[in-house]
């Protein structure tokens, strides 16, 4: 680590963030997908059952 | 020799491309209107937009810049990605400018500098934009194209029994690349964009963990730190005291990362396409840190890159040091992933940069002809043609146009075409009252005239290179050329210009105008 402690800190920093938010985007985004598809699919019908 | 087994590597990138493309095509059917289209009838949520930020902001083109700023200038080449993360994450937290541009309900920024400023302005913004955009990412396929031939081993000097594929790798890549990106961007537009960078998030991100930490392990931390020391003294770890960077360039990409924040319209799209102005925030701040990411991951590999490879090695372009090191350093199996990886950034950036110009081009510089209200069919029609030929611009200017200096400066000085007037219009409309129609053409005028003079100089104003005792440096039977533009004045300055004149223009037009006819005329 040296006297470079700054760069040696921010890229530990950039590998734990990373992996971390990577995990957890995959699930939420999932769920964000679906949700999103849902509501466009439920907006699509609404018109029609009126 | 490159790594890359066309069995097992050529099969993970097989499986990657035909998920996405599945993916991508599947959604088309919930497009019925052009606001699903072009901004995903604002039903993103907050992860999702994450995924697409981090997505549309990292291509191989970015992987690029950034390994070669790591190669180039050391750790401190990671300073542009500090101030992008800074910026982003203040915008985010204060809301400064994106929530009264969200809370507009419009779908482009011209669009809401018509509220203030008129539509003439709303469609010179538009085209400047537009210019401004397609220039920044004209580059793109050549380098991403060059990337995968360098990682894949089918590049070099094709022999004169070269078959058509050896002769023509590059084209034959970077057509392949844009056909598929292509298909399902005009089909499914936002939602399949939104979609496929979800699946080319993780699979970017994974890419990209995995190559990072076997570097690290391989190689280790202190020979990486060495090899800055030592090519590149304090500098390589300090912008202040290299000298390539300097106070200028931590100047100009302070001011370029904050107007990228506020007006880049890939970012500003995924605001738009959020479900409220909380939502479009909170992806704002979620995003911010990986802009360090963005900038030191790649980074790391360039230094890797100057750390394990000799200069004979390298070439005289320092560009391809990161790909050249990765080809043999990546092993089989990994290599997949790392292609998988890159074009997976690269796809995603440029569904969503033809998207994002195509919607501009729709929304802002068609306006005025669009007499009388078109059916959503008209207009789907016409955004998807909007796609297609910003792809066939894309694949002709990639080809021909010949990139001199670094490349992050090239993007940096094409991006301030608009990034200067539009950062600067931006917050005039929403926080100056006494702004008006004057100002802002000032400021679109002056902001562009900067980068486009420089540009054109770097290309038409050349003298021949020198060496250190003064003679002229003779490659391959020629005199080698440099832009006089470069010696004399340098990106930066020209671009810090850009945006001191462009807020200067905004105060003098609107104070020039008679605060009489600013009222009668509404801006």
């Amino acid at each position: 680590m040296g006297e470079h402690w700054f760069w040696f800190l921010m890229t530990a920093a950039v590998l734990v963030w990373y992996s971390t938010v990577t995990v957890y985007v995959a699930i939420r985004g999932a769920m964000d997908i679906k949700t999103m598809l849902r509501n466009l699919a439920q907006a699509a019908a609404a018109p029609q059952e009126k | 020799m490159s790594n890359f087994n066309w069995y097992i590597d050529g099969s993970i990138v097989g499986f990657y491309l035909l998920a996405t493309m599945i993916a991508g095509i599947m959604v088309r059917k919930y497009v019925g209107k052009v606001e699903h289209f072009l901004i995903a009838g604002r039903e993103m949520n907050v992860y999702l937009g994450i995924a697409s930020l981090a997505a549309t902001e990292f291509g191989v083109v970015t992987c690029m810049y950034t390994a070669q700023n790591g190669f180039d200038k050391g750790f401190a080449g990671a300073t542009p990605g500090l101030l992008n993360c800074l910026a982003m994450f203040i915008v985010g937290a204060t809301g400064f400018c994106v929530k009264p541009l969200r809370e507009a309900g419009v779908m482009t920024i011209p669009e809401l500098f018509q509220k203030r400023f008129g539509t003439r302005i709303r469609w010179l913004a538009g085209v400047v934009i537009v210019l401004g955009g397609l220039l920044n990412m004209g580059v793109f396929l050549r380098t991403g194209g060059e990337f995968l031939v360098a990682v894949c081993g089918v590049g070099g000097t094709p022999g004169p029994d070269a078959s058509f594929f050896q002769a023509h790798y590059l084209e034959i890549c970077m057509t392949v690349l844009l056909l598929m990106v292509a298909v399902y961007t005009i089909l499914g537009g936002m939602l399949s964009v939104l979609v496929t960078d979800f699946l080319q998030f993780i699979v970017m991100s994974a890419g990209m963990i995995a190559v990072t930490v076997l570097i690290l392990t391989k190689i280790g931390w202190q020979p990486l730190v060495d090899a800055v020391q030592k090519t590149h003294g304090a500098g390589g770890f300090n912008p202040f005291v290299n000298k390539t960077m300097g106070w200028e360039y931590v100047a100009f990409n302070a001011l370029l990362n904050t107007a990228a924040v506020l007006t880049w319209q890939t970012t500003i799209q995924r605001l738009l396409a959020a479900k409220d102005e909380k939502t479009g925030r909170k992806v704002y701040t979620g995003t911010a840190f990986f802009f360090v990411c963005r900038f030191l991951i790649p980074g790391i590999w360039g230094i890797a890159a100057l750390a394990m490879l000799t200069p004979a090695q390298v070439g005289g372009n320092s560009l391809l040091a990161m790909p050249k090191f990765l080809s043999t350093f990546v092993p089989v199996g990994l290599m997949g992933l790392l292609v998988a990886a890159m074009l997976a950034a690269d796809m995603s950036t440029d569904s969503s940069y033809m998207l994002t110009w195509a919607s501009v081009i729709w929304n802002d510089i068609l306006a005025p002809f669009r007499k009388g209200a078109w059916s959503e069919k008209r207009g789907l029609f016409w955004n998807r043609s909007l796609v297609a030929i910003i792809g066939v611009f894309l694949l002709f200017y990639g080809l021909w146009y010949p990139l001199k200096g670094d490349l992050w400066t090239y993007l940096g000085v094409t991006g301030t075409i608009y990034l200067a007037s539009m950062s600067t219009l931006l917050i005039a409309c929403c926080y100056w009252k006494r702004a008006n129609n004057w100002g802002a053409a000032g400021a679109i005028i002056i902001g562009a005239a900067f980068p486009i003079a420089y540009l054109v100089l770097q290309q038409v104003w050349l003298e021949p290179k020198v060496n250190e005792l003064g003679i002229q440096i003779i490659e391959n039977g020629e005199a080698v050329k440099i832009a006089v533009v470069d010696r004399i004045i340098g990106p930066y300055y020209s671009g810090i210009a850009a945006y001191v004149f462009a807020g200067l223009a905004m105060v003098v037009g609107s104070l020039l105008k008679p605060e009489s006819e600013a009222k009668k005329a509404g801006g």
